[in-house]
C-alpha cells in the first residue's frame, strides 16, 4: 500500500519504457521524415546493422577505456592513495579532505566549464601555461588528446568519491593488526601488500561495481565538454545513443543501442545484487 | 637517529605528493572564480583590469538568471520533497513487512539503479510525448484554450514542470527507497510499540514518534535525491524547449554556445550561481556518503 | 486491581503455532516471573498480554473482563521493552511525560508528576538529558518512569536486565522489588535466566516450545519440579539424571538401582511400580564421603571446578555424566577416586516420560 506510488512511477519511467526501448529498437522509427508517423516493423535490422556499424563498435571501445583508465585507474589509485596519506591525524588534514573531496561537488556542466578554460588551446591556456614551465609546446588538448583529456577531467572529479569509501575502508582495519604484522617484522610496504589490500578488496569491489555504472552513465560533463567529438572520439555509449537518436534522429537505431547497454548494465546490476547479498 | 630521519622524508613524501593532488584538484577552480568578478574575462586565466560583482548582476538584470534559477529550484524542490515523502513511507513499508513482494522488490530498485539514464531516455522521450499529449487533452475539457499554454507550462510532461519534477523524483527514488528500508531497518519497532502503550493514537505515532526518528534517513535520502537533480542535465535537455521552463544547466550550456562572443565573466557567476546550492547540499550530504554506498549507488 | 487469567491462549505466525494453549492465573499485585529458554514464546505471550500481538486462541482476561479485543492503550498496563525504546528525540522528563501529554494533560500538572516519578527513581539532576547521555542503569530507570507515570493495574517487562553488566543487574532486582512493594500493581517479567526468576518471583511460570510445564513458588519449584524441563532448568549447575529401575518395593522402603549398578534405598512413593525410571538427585545433594562412611557413588574425577568457598565435581558414573556441588575447597585432581554419598530425602524419581511420581503427601 504504503509503496504503491513509489511502483506506479517506477514502472510508469523505467520498465514501461524499458519495454517501449525494446519495441522501439525493432521498428525504424525516426524523428523526421515518413518514418515518424508510420514507423515500420523490421526485426532485428536494426541490430544487424549495428553489429556491422564500427561507429559504433568503436563507442564502445571508447566507453571501455573510458571506464578503464578514469574509474577503474584513475580515480582508484589516486583516491586509495589520498586516503591513506590523509589516514593520520595531522593539522592540514581536514584542508587537503576537503580541497581532494571539491570536485566531486560540482556539476557536470560547470566541470566541463572549468577545464573547457583549463584546456584552452593558444599558449595562454592555463594548462599550456603549465607545461610551458616544462618547456612543452602549447597543445590544442581536447583536439589531440580527446579521449585523454576527459579521462583526466573525469578521474579529477571522482577522486574524493573514491578516497571516502577507501577511507572508510581502512578504518574498518583494525590498528592491531599492523602493531602485530610490525611484531612479525613486517616492513610498511609489507604491510600494505599483505594487510591492507587484501583486507581492503571487499571494499574495491564494490567501489568497482559502483564506479563502473556511475561512469557509463556520465553525460552531461563530456557533452557539454565536446558533445562527442571531435569526430566522435570522446563518443562514450551514452552519448552516441543520444546524438543517434537526437541528431541523426534515429531513433529505432538509438534504441537497439540502448537495448544493448540495457542489458550489460543489468549484468553488472546483477553482479552487483551477489556483492551485495542483499540481506532483506 | 635512523628512524627520525626517514620518517622526515617520508613526512615530506607525504606532503609533496598531496600538494601535487591538491593542485590538480583546485587549479580549475582558480579560473572560475577570477572571471566571475572580472568585468571583461576571456577564456584564459588572467589578472583581471577591474573586480566587480557586475558579472552576477547582469545574470539576474540582463539575463534570464533569476528565471533559471528559480525554475531550477522549482523543479529540484519538487523532486526532492516527492522523493521523500514516497521513500518515507515506502521505505517504511518495505522494512517492516515480510510480503513476498518484498524481494523481488528491492532487487528491482537496485537493477534500476544501475541503468544509465541516456540508454532510457529515446523511449522517455516516447512516453513523455505520450503523457503529455493525454494531459493536453484532459486541460482542454476544463480550461478555455486560451490559457492553455500556461496550464501546460505546469501540468506538461514535456516543457512542463509536472513532467520534469515526476521524471526526476522516479530516477532518484531508488537509491532514496533504498537508504530509507536501510534506516528503518535500524529503527526497532519497540519504539513505536512503545507509543502505542502510551496510548498515542495512529497520527500521534507518525508526528511525534516516527517521523522525527526517521528525520536522519529522510535528511539523507532528501540531500541526495537534490543534488542528483540539481547536476542532472540530460532530463532539461531533452524535455524543455521553452525558455520560459530553462533550468540553470541548460542556461550555462545554451551562453557556452552562443554563436556569437561568448561572455565568459557572465558564464561563469551562471556557474557559481550553480554551483553554490551544488556545494552546501553536498556539504551536508558528506557524512551520510559512506553509509549510503553500502546499499544503493554513489548519490 | 490487576488479576490476570490466560485461558488455553493460542498464538499462531502465519501457520506455526509459537503459543500452544496456555493456561495462566496471576493475582492481583503478584510479581511473576515467565523463564523459559529463549524462543519458547515468552515475549509473544507478554506481548498478547499488552495488546501488541492479537490472541490467535483462548481468552484474556484483566479482573474477570475479557480484553482479547480491548486496544493496548486502554488495557491500564505498562510495559517496560528489553531495549528500553527511550524516544531518542525527546529529553527524558518528555519520555517520561509522553504518556500523559498524549491525553492532553495540562504542562503543569504533567511537570508536577514527572517530578514525583524522577524524584523516586533519582532521576531528577537527569531530566533535561536526552537518552543517550545516559548510562545503562539510567535509561532503564527512564523506561521505568515512563510505565509508572500511567499508573497502571500491570506492568510487563520483557528481559529488562539483559542490557546491563552484573553488578548493576543485582542492584537493579532489588529496585524491581521496591519499586513493586511501592505501586502494589501486577508484575509480569520475562527472563531466560532462572537465578533472576528465582530471586524476584512470587510466582514463576516456567515455558517451553509455547506450553507452560509448570507454575509455582521459586521455591515449589527447585523442590517439587514436575518434570525433568523444570528440574534441569532450575537451580545451577543443573540436576543429574541417571537411568534406573525401580527393583523393590518393601513397606514404605523402595530399593532403586542404576544402570550404572549401584542402589540407593528411597522412602515409599506411592503409584511408584517396578520398572525404568529416571534418578533426578541435585548436584548439592551429593556429598564426599570420608573413607569409613558409607557412599553410593564411586568414581574418579573427570574435572573439579574450584571456587574457593565450594567445589564443582564432574565425574562419570555408568557412562553417564554427573556433576556435584560440595562446600569448601578441595583438591581433587582429575583421575582421584572419589565416593559420593547421596541424600535419599534429596531424590527426585520420573517416569521415562520426564513426569515426577511423587506422594500426594509430599
Ligand atoms: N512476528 C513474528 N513472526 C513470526 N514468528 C515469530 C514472530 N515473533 C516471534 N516469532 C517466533 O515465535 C517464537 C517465540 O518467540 P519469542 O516469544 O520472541 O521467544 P522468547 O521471547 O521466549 O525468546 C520464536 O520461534 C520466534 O521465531
Ligand atoms: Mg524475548
Amino acid at each position: 500500500m504504503l509503496v504503491l506510488p513509489s511502483a506506479i512511477l517506477l514502472f510508469a519511467f523505467v520498465l514501461y519504457p524499458s519495454g517501449v526501448a525494446i519495441y522501439t529498437s525493432m521498428t525504424n522509427l525516426s524523428l523526421t521524415g515518413p518514418a515518424a508517423l508510420n514507423p515500420r516493423f523490421i526485426g532485428f535490422d536494426n541490430y544487424t546493422k549495428l553489429f556491422s556499424d564500427h561507429t559504433f563498435w568503436r563507442s564502445l571501445v571508447i566507453t571501455f577505456w573510458f571506464v578503464l583508465f578514469s574509474a577503474i585507474i584513475g580515480q582508484l589509485v589516486l583516491g586509495l592513495l589520498s586516503a591513506i596519506l590523509l589516514k593520520r591525524q595531522f593539522a592540514l588534514r581536514p584542508f587537503f579532505n576537503a580541497i581532494i573531496l571539491m570536485p566531486n561537488a560540482v556539476p557536470g556542466v560547470v566541470a566541463a566549464l572549468m577545464w573547457s578554460s583549463m584546456l584552452a588551446s593558444g599558449e595562454y591556456g592555463t594548462l599550456n601555461k603549465i607545461v610551458a614551465w616544462f618547456g612543452v609546446d602549447p597543445q590544442r588538448w581536447l583536439v589531440t588528446f580527446p579521449l585523454s583529456m576527459i579521462i583526466v577531467v573525469n578521474i579529477w572529479r571522482g577522486i574524493g568519491f573514491a578516497m571516502i569509501l577507501m577511507n572508510s575502508g581502512l578504518s574498518a582495519i583494525s590498528e592491531e593488526l599492523y602493531e602485530a604484522a610490525r611484531m612479525d617484522g613486517a616492513t610498511t610496504w609489507q604491510a600494505f601488500r599483505k594487510i591492507t589490500l587484501p583486507l581492503l578488496v571487499p571494499t574495491i569491489f564494490l567501489y568497482l561495481l559502483v564506479s563502473t555504472v556511475t561512469t557509463i552513465a556520465i553525460f552531461a560533463l563530456i557533452y557539454a565538454l565536446t558533445r562527442g567529438g571531435p569526430a566522435g572520439a570522446t563518443e562514450i555509449v551514452g552519448i552516441y545513443i543520444y546524438n543517434q537518436s537526437f541528431g541523426s534522429y534515429q531513433l529505432g537505431y538509438g534504441s537497439a543501442i540502448a537495448v544493448v547497454l540495457l542489458i550489460f548494465s543489468l549484468i553488472i546490476g546483477t553482479f552487483y545484487v551477489r556483492a551485495l547479498k542483499v540481506e532483506v | 637517529m635512523a628512524l627520525s630521519k626517514t620518517s622526515t622524508k617520508a613526512e615530506a613524501g607525504r606532503y609533496g605528493v598531496l600538494i601535487v593532488l591538491s593542485i590538480y584538484c583546485l587549479m580549475p577552480f582558480v579560473w572560475l572564480l577570477v572571471a566571475a568578478f572580472d568585468t571583461n574575462a576571456g577564456l584564459f586565466l588572467e589578472t583581471p583590469d577591474s573586480v566587480s560583482l557586475n558579472n552576477f548582476y547582469r545574470v539576474f538584470a540582463e539575463e534570464d538568471g533569476l528565471r533559471w534559477l528559480i525554475n531550477s529550484l522549482i523543479v529540484c524542490g519538487g523532486a526532492t520533497l516527492i522523493v521523500m515523502l514516497l521513500s518515507g513511507f515506502g521505505g517504511y513499508a518495505l522494512s517492516r513487512t515480510n510480503a513476498w513482494w518484498k524481494r523481488p522488490f528491492l532487487y528491482s530498485i537496485i537493477l534500476i539503479r544501475v541503468i544509465p539514464p541516456p540508454a532510457l531516455i529515446v523511449p522517455l522521450y516516447q512516453v513523455m510525448l505520450a503523457l503529455n499529449n493525454g494531459m493536453r487533452w484532459l486541460v482542454l475539457q476544463v480550461v478555455p484554450r486560451e490559457h492553455m499554454r500556461d496550464v501546460m507550462q505546469i501540468v506538461g510532461f514535456i516543457d512542463g514542470y509536472l513532467g520534469l519534477i515526476l521524471l526526476l523524483a522516479t530516477m532518484h527514488l531508488p537509491l532514496a527507497l533504498w537508504i530509507m528500508k536501510t534506516y528503518f531497518d535500524s529503527v526497532s519497532p519497540e519504539y513505536e510499540e512503545a507509543a502505542v502503550m502510551d496510548g498515542a493514537t495512529f497520527g500521534q505515532r507518525l508526528r511525534r514518534v516516527l517521523l522525527p526518528l526517521a528525520m536522519p534517513g529522510l535528511a539523507a535520502s532528501g540531500l541526495f535525491a537534490f543534488i542528483a537533480c540539481w547536476d542532472d542535465f540530460l532530463v532539461p535537455l531533452t524535455f524543455v524547449s521553452s525558455p520560459e521552463l530553462r533550468m540553470l544547466p541548460i542556461g550555462i550550456f545554451s551562453a557556452f554556445l552562443r554563436a556569437n562572443e561568448i561572455d565568459y565573466g557572465l558564464l561563469a557567476a551562471i556557474a557559481i550561481v550553480y554551483t553554490a546550492p551544488a556545494i552546501i547540499a553536498f556539504v551536508l550530504a558528506r557524512r551520510f556518503l559512506v553509509q549510503t554506498f553500502g546499499g544503493g549507488l554513489k548519490g | 486491581m490487576g488479576t490476570i487469567v490466560l485461558n488455553q491462549v493460542r498464538k499462531s505466525f502465519g501457520g506455526h503455532e509459537v503459543i500452544k494453549g496456555a493456561d495462566i492465573r496471576i493475582e492481583d499485585g503478584q510479581f511473576a516471573v515467565f523463564v523459559g529458554p529463549s524462543g519458547c514464546g515468552k515475549s509473544t505471550l507478554l506481548r498478547m498480554i499488552a495488546g501488541l500481538e492479537d490472541i490467535s486462541g483462548g481468552e484474556f482476561l484483566l479482573d474477570g473482563k475479557v480484553m482479547n479485543d480491548v486496544s493496548p492503550e486502554q488495557r491500564n498496563i505498562a510495559m517496560v521493552f528489553q531495549s528500553y525504546a527511550l524516544y531518542p528525540h525527546m529529553t527524558v522528563a518528555e519520555n517520561i511525560g509522553f504518556s500523559l501529554d498524549l491525553k492532553k494533560t495540562p504542562k503543569a500538572e504533567i511537570k508536577r508528576r514527572v517530578g514525583e516519578i524522577a524524584e523516586r527513581l533519582q532521576l531528577t539532576p537527569y531530566l533535561n538529558r536526552k537518552p543517550s547521555a545516559l548510562s545503562g542503569g539510567q535509561r532503564q530507570r527512564v523506561a521505568i518512569g515512563r510505565a509508572i507515570i500511567k499508573e497502571p493495574s500491570v506492568i510487563l517487562f520483557d528481559e529488562p536486565l539483559s542490557n546491563l553488566d552484573a553488578a548493576l543487574r543485582v542492584q537493579m532486582r532489588a529496585e524491581l522489588q521496591e519499586l513493586h512493594r511501592s505501586t502494589g500493581a501486577t508484575i509480569i517479567y520475562v527472563t531466560h535466566d532462572q537465578v533472576e526468576a528465582m530471586t524476584l518471583a512470587d510466582q514463576i511460570v516456567v515455558l517451553k516450545d509455547g506450553q507452560v510445564m509448570q507454575t509455582n513458588d521459586p521455591i515449589g519449584l527447585y523442590k517439587e519440579p514436575e518434570n525433568t524441563f523444570v528440574a534441569q532448568f532450575i537451580g545451577s549447575p543443573k540436576m543429574n539424571l541417571f537411568p534406573a529401575k525401580v527393583e523393590s518395593v518393601a513397606g514404605d522402603v523402595v530399593r532403586i538401582r542404576t544402570d550404572a549398578g549401584w542402589p540407593i534405598d528411597l522412602p515409599a512413593i506411592e503409584g511408584l511400580r517396578a520398572g525404568p525410571v529416571q534418578l533426578g538427585i541435585r548436584p548439592e545433594s551429593l556429598t564426599l564421603a570420608a573413607p569409613h562412611e558409607p557412599a553410593e557413588i564411586e568414581t574418579r574425577t573427570v574435572l573439579s571446578e574450584r571456587l574457593g568457598m565450594e567445589t564443582y565435581i564432574s565425574f562419570e558414573t555408568g557412562g553417564e555424566p554427573g556433576i556435584a556441588r560440595v562446600p569448601g575447597d578441595h583438591s581433587l585432581p582429575s583421575g582421584t577416586p572419589i565416593r559420593l554419598a547421596v541424600d535419599p530425602s534429596a531424590c527426585h524419581i520420573f517416569d521415562n516420560d520426564g513426569r515426577a511420581i511423587r506422594s500426594q503427601s509430599a
